[in-house]
């Protein structure tokens, strides 16, 4: 962090390397067939299509235009049909998997970290439940994905499982460690103080594993949209998952690109979400860098 | 001024220790901490705890806190058995180690005794700036403990213990990890407030001139393991000052007596 007090520069190399990126992108195939040995076949926009399509197809899939390339209008109501026509419209996939993003992680979350400040804080539980634990995590969750289809239709319900799936083992963890590592001084100075049992847990164990639980959060956030998107793979009738299954099976790559790109900003914004909700939680813990 | 030839009746003993022993299993072998130490403590009395390093004086104070379970003997607080695990009401603990809370700022971790009590906001607020002001703390009560220094947070942690106005007040080297000079300062501040609460005081330490310039009565611990070797009154006047006390003729002669008898507890702890 030595060279940070020249933020306009590392803006400007950032502005730079995005254009480098979405030029070559734009173009790169152009050059193809004068210089195969430079431009890779994989470059193909059959494949990863180019930034100009992929906007364009944006445009279409969130109705905003007709499949025709025209411009729908608002007020002569071809935007609203578009919307009412279309069951997979880039607004609704985005809304539905969002919805199931956020399910699946609030209980998975909340799951994982009730069950690690338990087990965490009893010897006794966590001896029992061990091999367990152990057992489950050693199976990749994904794997399961398709027993929860099954189980649970197509339905929302499967999306929010699979998503609950992956997170609450990662939440369970770092929730469990923060609450096995947490320093015996602070429980006996609240003890003395006259603390009660779930004194402690409130206002001890749980703020002491905070950092843990937020170390888990940015991942879990990942892994709750994972979990939704490959449930829709496997089988829903709405999400971006969806649309990415539709568009492949059209040999779409445009599409393809516009749900993973939106799958991206996604994720950029949960995860500035929780970057702005741990810094205000542990706050005190900027202290110990500022000033 | 020789080992126990001072007796307290029933009713002004507040703490109460009789044959108590302490054994450690570490990795198989026992480690005895703790060998048939008792004492009493008369209410309002400030005791010292004096004793080379490892020789059982936070395992005996940890015991009277209900930290640690004794292996055998008896504790009792105003005629009360203690009971292991369960804190005993008034009485106060400050820790040998920073234990202040770094998730709370300074208020709210003075403020905490009495939060778990259910003391109303209005009032909370009252008792913990006057503790702040007491402290000399004014200024940071919405600081994080991780913005003081040693000595603030030492004051810090003090009072949050004193804020609930304990009868008892357990101390394991409080003062231990500070330089001379603001550790003079903290007796200074210690001194005024005993001498206004007169609580009754347990002082663990391995500092020979903190002892005499705070407590009445010094008992000197053996090298491990932990026994009463001595005990010494302190007879200088109240109220005392911290720095004058350290200068006066009395003083000299008291710490050249025990030092040497210290002395040696240091060499026989030091050898195998
Ligand atoms: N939890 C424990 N497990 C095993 N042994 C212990 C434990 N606590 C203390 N001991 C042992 O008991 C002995 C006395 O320890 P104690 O902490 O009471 O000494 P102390 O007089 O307070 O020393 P110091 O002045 O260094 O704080 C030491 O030899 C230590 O190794
Ligand atoms: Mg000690």
């Amino acid at each position: 962090m030595r060279r940070a007090r020249r933020p306009g520069r590392t803006l400007a190399w950032q502005v730079l390397i995005c254009l480098c990126i979405l030029s070559i992108w734009q173009w790169g195939y152009d050059l193809h067939d004068r210089l195969p040995w430079l431009v890779p076949d994989l470059l193909d926009p059959y494949f990863i299509s180019k930034p100009s399509d992929i906007f364009e197809h944006f445009l279409i899939l969130s109705c905003l235009k007709s499949k025709l390339g025209v411009f729908n209008g608002w007020f002569n109501g071809e935007f609203g049909r578009c919307m009412a026509r279309s069951e997979n419209n880039l607004w609704i996939a985005t809304a539905v998997t969002l919805k199931n993003t956020f399910f699946g992680f609030v209980t998975g979350v909340s799951s994982g970290f009730a069950a690690g400040l338990l087990l965490g804080r009893s010897d006794r539980l966590s001896a029992i439940f061990q091999p367990f634990i152990t057992a489950v995590n050693s199976i990749p969750r994904i794997a399961l994905a398709p027993i929860i289809v099954l189980a649970f239709g197509i339905g929302d319900t499967s999306k929010i499982v699979t998503s609950w799936i992956v997170v609450v083992f990662l939440v369970f963890f770092n929730t469990f460690e923060g609450a096995r590592s947490i320093d015996e001084g602070f429980v006996n100075a609240a003890r003395l103080l006259g603390a009660s049992e779930w004194q402690i847990t409130r206002t001890v164990v749980v703020p002491s594993t905070m950092a843990w639980v937020f170390a888990s959060l940015t991942p879990a956030i990942s892994f709750a949209l994972i979990g939704v998107i490959v449930g829709e793979f496997i089988g829903a009738e709405r999400g971006i998952g969806r649309l990415i299954i539709e568009s492949e099976a059209r040999a779409e790559a445009s599409g393809m690109m516009v749900a993973v790109i939106v799958l991206m900003l996604v994720g950029v914004a949960l995860s500035a979400l929780i970057w702005r909700l741990q810094a205000y939680l542990l706050r005190w813990q900027q202290h110990n860098l500022a000033e | 001024m020789h080992a126990s030839q001072f007796v307290a009746s029933p009713v002004t003993r507040r703490i109460d220790v009789r044959g108590l022993c302490k054994t450690f299993q570490l990795a198989g072998t026992a480690i005895e901490a703790v060998r048939d130490v008792s004492f009493s403590v008369r209410r309002g009395e400030f005791v010292a705890l004096l004793g080379p390093s490892g020789s059982g004086k936070s395992t005996v104070l940890n015991m009277i806190a209900t930290l640690v379970k004794p292996t055998s003997g008896q504790i009792l607080i105003d005629g009360t058995p203690v009971v292991p695990g369960q804190a005993t009401p008034n009485v106060g603990y400050v820790f040998q180690r920073d234990t202040l809370f770094p998730w709370r700022t300074v208020a709210d971790n003075i403020g905490y005794g009495l939060q778990l009590a259910g003391v109303p906001v209005a009032e909370r607020k009252e008792r913990i700036d006057a503790c702040l002001m007491q402290a000399g703390l004014q200024d940071f009560g919405n600081a994080y403990p991780s913005a003081l220094s040693g000595g603030m947070r030492q004051r810090a942690a003090l009072m949050r213990t004193l804020v609930v106005e304990p009868q008892v007040l357990l101390m394991d080297e409080p003062f231990g990890a500070l330089d001379t000079h603001t550790k003079i300062d903290m007796h200074d501040v210690l001194l005024r407030i005993w001498e206004r609460e007169q609580q009754t005081v347990l002082f663990v330490t391995h500092d020979l001139g903190e002892a005499l310039t705070l407590a009445d009565r010094i008992i000197l611990f053996s090298a491990r393991p932990g026994r009463i070797k001595e005990s010494f009154e302190v007879d200088f006047a109240r109220p005392r000052n911290a720095v004058k006390i350290r200068e006066t003729p009395r003083y000299a002669e008291l710490f050249q007596l025990i030092w040497h008898s210290l002395g040696e507890e240091f060499i026989k702890g030091r050898s195998p």
